[in-house]
């Protein structure tokens, strides 16, 4: 199955539906309200339930589910690009997935700073070296303790 | 050969260290059968795009089959890349994968690709999400287009291969059935049929949907007939003077520009 997928109808009595390679994608994402430590949020397909998340995130990541709540995030219609028409921000389904066996989940800093050193003779090194030359020649003179040249003397 | 083999194996999965003890006290053919079974495979399989070691746990974990052998433990950490990788400005990645080399894997092997991809795929976009969350750089952005390359790719393999099937067995050239419909506009369109609980005389949603032209349409066709035609005839006409023009300053020009 793919993309473009539609279910057989389900009567009493059916065998239950299984999607093989489902193609329903998961994004993590940071919780912009403070979340309790056990819940990790998703982005989920629009078309994608509770027990398939539960499922999905089960079978795949082995990873063992509580409770699962959705919500749909609406998105805005009002903003007008340069021609004044309305620019749609898609909507996006949100999954608090709450882990079981009280585990927790901390979403980590994907981004540290990491102090990287440039190659010797690079253009990036010269670069930077140049920068800090300029940043010294404009930094005030320290003997006049913060007093600006503005006043004269 | 076995000493070799198991070498190699150990490279490429550090998590397996103790499974591959296991397998060497094992009866000398078992083991070889094995070992074999996990080195024919290439190392494309157990990457998506470029050998880490974490992403070969699945395919090596099925091939040893006498092995049992803990499946990854790393959970929601999957979703993120590796830690080396986090703050990067670039993070290396292979080409995406093609038509061709997936027509050579098995059926076995591109489901279990699919999940490599997937995963991959989950890890990407959150990646990008979070980029755009805290306003920096994602490092090697065109992973995300290789990953859906390969995805479509393997998604068209297996179709083709479902196609082929169902020739085979059925005679069916199509999986879904449909029909050739006229539209209320005239048009003639290729419907796809559709499951429903009811027959269609009960479906009073389905009989809402005309199938057919009233009468008062008609004259539209024609002048819709028309209006094509004549659009058709203009471009044509618009190319040949297009052609005469350029041969007239070109006069050895042969081959016809589409």
């Amino acid at each position: 199955m793919a993309s473009r997928l539609i279910y057989p109808l389900y009567q009493m009595g059916n065998p239950q539906l299984r999607i093989f390679r489902p193609p329903f994608f998961l994004t993590l994402v940071r919780p912009g309200k403070e979340q309790p430590p056990d819940v990790v949020q998703f982005r989920i397909p629009m078309v994608m339930t509770k027990f398939d998340v539960r499922n999905y995130v089960e079978k795949i990541y082995n990873v063992p589910v509580g409770a699962v709540r959705t919500r749909i995030q609406y998105g805005t219609n009002k903003k007008r690009n340069h021609l004044n028409q309305k620019v749609k921000r898609p909507d996006y389904k949100v999954a608090y997935v709450q882990l079981a066996q009280q585990q927790t989940f901390e979403f980590p800093d994907i981004f540290p700073k990491k102090d990287v050193k440039s190659a010797e003779g690079s253009v990036e090194e010269m670069q930077e070296k140049f920068m800090e030359d300029e940043e010294q020649r404009q930094k005030p003179d320290p003997r006049r303790g913060g007093v600006t040249e503005w006043f004269g003397l | 050969m076995a000493a070799t083999s198991a070498g190699r194996v150990l490279t490429l999965c550090r998590q397996f260290q103790n499974a591959c003890r296991i397998s060497t006290t094992l009866s000398a053919q078992q083991s070889t059968v094995t070992l074999t079974k996990g080195r024919s495979y290439p190392h494309r399989l157990p990457s998506t795009l470029l050998s880490s070691s974490w992403s070969c746990n699945l395919d090596l974990a099925v091939q040893c089959r006498p092995l049992h052998t803990t499946i990854s433990r790393r959970g929601l950490e999957e979703f993120f890349d590796i830690p080396e990788n986090w703050g990067e400005a670039t993070v290396k990645s292979g080409a995406p994968w093609t038509a061709k080399q997936l027509r050579t894997k098995s059926n076995e092997d591109l489901h279990k690709l699919w999940y490599v991809l997937l995963k991959e795929k989950n890890m990407l976009l959150t990646i990008e999400q979070e980029s755009k969350r805290q306003g920096q750089q994602m490092p090697s952005p065109e992973r995300l287009k290789k990953i859906d390359r390969s995805i479509r790719r393997l998604d068209t393999v297996v179709k083709e291969r479902e196609n082929a099937l169902r020739l085979l067995q059925t005679g069916q050239e199509r999986a879904r059935p449909g029909d050739w419909r006229k539209d209320v506009f005239g048009r003639i369109y290729w419907y796809r049929f559709r499951e429903h609980a009811l027959p269609w005389y009960m479906n009073r949603r389905y009989k809402r949907k005309r199938f057919y032209t009233p009468a008062f349409v008609a004259p539209h066709l024609r002048l819709r007939l028309e209006k094509y035609l004549r659009a058709k005839t203009r471009k044509q006409k618009k190319e040949s003077e297009n052609q005469a023009v350029l041969k007239e300053k070109f006069p050895q020009m042969q081959a016809k520009s589409q």
